[in-house]
């Protein structure tokens, strides 16, 4: 996957190492200059050579400056192209009909994975520039060094990496210490955060004192942490600092005493110098490109996991045709199911009553598909609904869960986002007629229309991410209409009015039963204003079929169904 | 919607709030400064101890006379290596206590605001604030600061040395200053909107995802897949194209550096050349004076490259500063034990000018009494809970509780309790204990107990150790709900208001839970809001509100009896429920 994303962007990756490389040279080459130009111009005393030397310079600064700026153009754009095309394609896995993806993870994590792991798989493309580019700009300057004299040049060659891996030694136990502490001083910000998040809470009982001395805690321990890392770290530096210094009086040294004895000339003695700093620089960029490589491979194995995740469910090709919605459950078993049969008529409307809402949860996943039941079947129209095409079956059975959420957009968008009419983002205007009307009867079956009504900008009134803007009683109704617009042959609506008043769920069991008549439409519910509705109820316990009929009649003979919807 | 974001601090107001916070560690900012310049000045003496070497090679004079300053550039590493260290960690811990004063400043400010105004701000304006304007000025302090103390020293100080040099070398140097103080300028001006955009972006991307993701079985049930697909690629496109234009920015930047890196360069040679002519320096001075201009890249590209982040961090500091100088919220006056009863006299109330949601309301509830708020959705009710409870004031007319306004009552006395829930991440007895930080684990039981919460909470993986809330394990609607109750009745107020504290539970769990309200307001005077008529049948009195007034009031049996409309909604309820409790 990781070399995949790769080689996706070869050729910005091949063009950014070219040009890097031509950089590095560039760099490599300016102390080398610095030391020509001293020798010819000052040493020698010669303005012309001076100003030779100076022409060359500027010749290799242009160079540099503009192979750099390419070469980082480039590498920019194939991690963020690379990291572009990740996201969209784990998003689309993410939300493939199949399912099965986001199981076992959480929400957060799977927007970081898209974000930020796919940024570093990214990355690696820049990484690999990096490493091309250091490794020229390292060529050229021990190709030089041995030039001007081999031992200086082997002296430099060896003591630089040699620098680095003590140094890298030092800070290794250091920056697994300081990481640890690092992640314990974000956790206070995450605890400001969550506090913030809770603040009408703390302040209905007047706890903002306790939750202000528990931060101050909080942050107390995480400065003492950081306190620990910084002052690691700044230890750290420091003895980079002396052992650099030390390299660098070594070569000064060795290259002094060659230079006195005439081995070298003065203006190499420059170079060796400033070439030994110089060559410090691309030996370090290696440990960057490592820890970005580890970063990426780890990276490409957590998106890795989420494009192969199996599927929930497998869709089967299947011709498109019209639906009656016949619905027929035979010896369902699933969950806490145990062989469930039901046959309901199309048009009908049908109350399912649980005693344990894990009956409930396993009949609206085998309803809508999200799962298929370890025994027994769905059918719809007298096809199971694994010889099906996923699509087609959640056109055909909507499956309105309690719990639906919300997204951004007005209200009128989320209403209509799947009743098929086109909305026009800048007009909020319906295309089709027809679907305009399904909207607005829905709407008003809903009780959406009282929200409409008291929201600033009415039906396009902006709703925020998953609805926060909106009460919890305004975000079921609202959700209840979306359902309702998208006229589907079997709606299957999961306890839609737990936060609305009883004046209004009286209102909307109603306007549910003429919305949908003649339309089969299943409610679970133990709501006894949206049972009074029903043709039929079915009472579940313990995963089977324990009582069936009229509502009315079984509130007055059955006990355990009584106990189940009345209070 | 923007004049009501919470407020910003005037640049002058900032500076003074920063240097209130620095004062007490005055002594340590002065320390850590002249550390930090000694160890600068110490590694200055690199490069005239490498010219003495180039010096001393040229009159090929005795080795010995090389070893010597070598050994004294190894006592300059060492020294500089030692004061660096000291150095550096005096001023993270400068920073690192000063930002930590300033947070926990901040965050007490900020749960102090009154919440009319963090609710008009949004609550995304002060989450924001806590979570990204924090870590933008501790990212500031722990990298940019050093670095950027580091490199200003270095650059200053090498100009002085080679001044000291000669002071023509001084002023070939500063040839290269005018191209870097306008590419500065030119980068600030762009980068600030650029990063800005680039903030909000990455936001919207952020949004967009987790929006996405949560309700992934939402999308897929309604068939939203590919719109949603869509969403999320153009929103990683904006970010992707805002993120190239950063770069471009960023290159433009670094090539104009280039072009002063070559001009002083090339002046500080020429100058060199000149005056080893005039026999003013020797070669090895001028070499000395090519290697300081040469070590000056990286401070000077250091130094420019961080004031976007300064830009940045600046920004934050002044939204913070903003928040930590709103006035401390009333000391408050507490409520006594004996007389809490509410009189409520004359009450209107509009959110926006012109539109009353509440008209001429007129309530009283004696202590110890248990009023049930009763009404279709948008009549009122939760309007007036809040008036009640103290959350915001009223346009007209007023609330006292126990002869006291509610709005300058203290954090303790009245509790609320909404449908709008939060478990707060960490142990499930810490959570508790924000409602009473001295309680025993005894009282937490108890506590729990008495909402019927006990049982389960016991079984958690770790009983009342497991870590619950975001990150931690996840309670459902009721749990959550009784786990507000317990808080509650930890918290021990003589007023409560429940603002349909059941709704989110589900009708199994809501009947449950109305066993525990009863039981936790038990003894308080109390103001019900409820959607259930089941809890309004228990109450002791039944307020029913219709468009923004107060139509009938009276006991359950009083006002079922009657004609008016509570008798209606109650038959259209309990006919629903077949035979009725």
């Amino acid at each position: 996957m990781l070399w995949g994303a790769v080689v996706g962007q070869r050729r910005d990756i091949a063009l950014g190492a070219l040009l890097g490389m031509g950089h590095q040279t560039g760099e490599a080459l300016v102390p080398v200059l610095i030391g020509v130009a001293v020798d010819r111009g000052i040493v020698d005393g010669d303005a012309a050579g001076l100003l030779l030397w100076l022409g060359v310079l500027a010749v290799v600064y242009v160079g540099l400056s503009f192979s750099w700026r390419g070469s980082a153009r480039a590498g920019e754009r194939a991690s963020v192209v690379a990291a572009h095309l990740l996201r969209t394609r784990l998003v689309g896995r993410l939300l493939a009909p199949e399912g099965g993806a986001e199981d076992g993870r959480l929400h957060g994590e799977l927007a970081n994975t898209a974000t930020e792991d796919a940024r570093r798989v990214g990355g690696v493309a820049m990484a690999i520039i990096v490493a091309v580019a250091s490794a020229a700009g390292l060529v050229v300057g021990a190709v030089v060094l041995l030039l001007m004299s081999v031992p200086l040049g082997l002296l430099v060659l060896f003591g630089a990496p040699l620098l680095l891996w003590l140094g890298h030694l030092l800070s290794k136990p250091l920056e697994r210490r300081s990481e640890t502490e690092q992640e314990r001083a974000a956790r206070a910000s995450g605890v400001a955060a969550d506090l913030v998040a809770g603040l009408r809470v703390l302040k209905g009982i007047g706890a903002e004192p306790a939750a202000a001395a528990r931060y101050r805690r909080i942050s107390q321990g995480a400065l003492t942490a950081t306190l620990r890392a910084a002052r690691a770290e700044a230890w750290q530096s420091g003895v980079l600092t002396i052992l650099t210094g030390a390299f660098l009086a070594l070569v000064a040294l060795v290259g002094g005493r060659l230079a006195a004895r005439g081995d070298i000339g003065l203006g190499e003695l420059v170079s060796s110098v400033a070439l030994a700093l110089f060559l410090i620089g691309p030996l370090s960029e290696f440990s960057w490109v490592n820890a970005e490589l580890a970063q990426g491979r780890a990276s490409a194995a957590r998106i890795a996991a989420i494009l192969d995740a199996p599927p929930a469910v497998r869709s089967t090709p299947s011709e498109r045709r019209p639906f009656e919605g016949r619905l027929r459950l035979r010896g369902l078993s699933y969950g806490s199911l145990r062989g469930v049969d039901l046959d309901i008529a199309p048009g009908e409307t049908v109350g399912v009553v649980t005693t344990d809402p894990a009956d409930a949860a396993a009949l609206l996943h085998c309803l809508g598909r999200r799962a298929d039941p370890d025994k027994g079947a769905v059918e719809l129209d007298g096809t199971e609904l694994p010889a099906l095409d996923l699509a087609q079956v959640r056109t055909a059975i909507l499956v309105a869960e309690h719990d639906a959420d919300l997204f951004e957009g007005t209200v009128l968008e989320n209403v209509t986002a799947a009743s098929g009419g086109q909305v026009t983002a800048a007009s909020g205007q319906h295309v089709s007629a027809a679907s305009g009307e399904q909207v607005s009867a829905a709407i008003t079956a809903s009780g959406t229309d009282e929200v409409v009504r008291t929201l600033p900008d009415g039906a396009d009134t902006p709703v925020t991410a998953r609805g926060r803007s909106l009460s919890g009683g305004q975000r079921q109704r609202v959700a209840l209409a979306r359902a309702l617009a998208a006229d589907a042959p079997v709606l299957v609506v999961h306890e839609p009015t737990t936060a609305v008043d009883s004046v209004t769920e009286v209102r909307i069991a109603a306007g549910i039963r003429d919305l949908r008549r003649g339309r089969t439409t299943v409610l679970v519910t133990n709501s006894p204003a949206l049972l009074a509705v029903t043709d039929r109820v079915l009472l579940l316990d313990e995963g089977r079929v324990a009582a069936a009929g009229d509502h009315e009649r079984l509130v007055h003979e059955h006990a355990d169904y009584r106990a189940a919807v009345v209070t | 919607m923007n004049e009501s974001l919470l407020p910003v601090a005037a640049p002058a107001r900032t500076r003074a709030a920063v240097a209130e916070l620095l004062r007490p560690h005055r002594a340590l900012a002065l320390t850590a400064f002249a550390v930090m310049t000694g160890s600068t000045a110490v590694g200055l003496l690199v490069q005239p101890l490498l010219g003495r070497i180039v010096d001393l090679a040229a009159e090929h004079g005795s080795v010995d006379a090389i070893t010597t300053t070598v050994a004294l550039l190894v006592a300059v590493a060492v020294a500089q290596g030692i004061t660096a260290g000291l150095g550096l960690s005096l001023i993270s811990r400068l920073g690192e206590t000063t930002l930590a004063r300033l947070r926990e400043q901040f965050v007490e400010r900020a749960l102090g605001l009154p919440l009319e105004r963090v609710e008009k701000a949004g609550a995304g304006d002060l989450t924001a604030r806590v979570t990204a304007d924090v870590s933008l000025i501790a990212d500031a302090v722990r990298s940019a600061l050093p670095e950027l103390a580091r490199s200003l020293l270095t650059i200053v100080l090498t100009l002085g040395a080679l001044a000291l040099l000669d002071w023509r070398f001084l002023l070939a140097a500063l040839l290269a200053v005018p191209v870097q103080v306008l590419t500065a300028r030119w980068y600030v001006t762009r980068a600030v909107p650029l990063y800005a955009a680039q903030r909000v972006a990455a936001g919207a991307q952020q949004q967009q995802l987790l929006d996405t993701v949560a309700g992934s079985s939402t999308v897929r049930a309604f068939r939203l897949e590919r719109e949603h697909s869509e969403r999320v690629t153009e929103r990683s496109r904006s970010v992707v194209e805002l993120t190239m234009r950063g770069v471009r920015l960023v290159l433009g930047f670094y090539s104009r550096l280039h072009i002063a890196e070559y001009i002083g360069l090339a002046a500080v040679l020429t100058t060199g050349y000149w005056l080893v002519r005039q026999d003013s320096a020797s070669i090895g001075t001028a070499t000395a004076a090519a290697l300081y201009f040469h070590s000056l890249f990286t401070p000077v590209n250091a130094a420019l490259a961080l004031l976007d982040d300064a830009q940045a961090a600046t920004a934050g500091l002044a939204r913070l500063v903003g928040v930590t100088d709103q006035p401390p919220p009333p000391a408050g006056r507490s409520v006594g034990a004996g007389d809490v009863d509410v009189t409520v006299r004359g009450l209107s109330h509009a959110y926006r000018p012109g539109q009353l949601v509440l008209r001429d309301v007129n309530l009283t509830i004696r202590h110890g009494e248990r009023v049930a708020l009763v009404g279709a959705s948008g009549a009122g009710k939760t309007t007036l809970a809040r008036l009640v409870a103290g959350i915001q004031a009223p346009t007209a007319g007023s609330v006292l509780v126990g002869g006291v306004p509610p709005t300058a009552l203290g954090p303790t006395g009245v509790a609320l309790i909404t449908q709008e829930t939060h478990v707060f991440a960490g142990p499930l007895s810490d959570d508790l204990r924000l409602a009473r930080p001295d309680a025993t684990d005894d009282e937490l039981r108890a506590a729990l107990d008495s909402v019927d919460a006990l049982d389960w909470a016991e079984a958690l993986p770790d009983g009342l150790a497991t870590v619950v809330g975001n990150g931690g394990h996840r309670l459902d609607g009721a749990r959550t709900q009784a786990l507000a109750l317990a808080r509650l009745i930890l918290a021990d107020p003589s007023l409560v208001i429940l603002d349909e504290a059941t709704a989110e539970a589900g009708s199994a769990g809501a009947r449950a839970l109305e066993k525990a309200v009863t039981r936790a307001v038990d003894g308080r005077t109390a103001l019900i809001v409820a959607h259930r008529l089941s809890q309004a049948a228990v109450a002791d009195r039944i307020v029913v509100m219709e468009s923004g007034r107060v139509v009938e009031t009276g006991t359950h049996d009083e006002l079922r009896a009657g004609q008016g409309p509570y008798a209606a909604l109650w038959e259209a309820w309990s006919d629903t429920r077949g035979s009725g409790p």
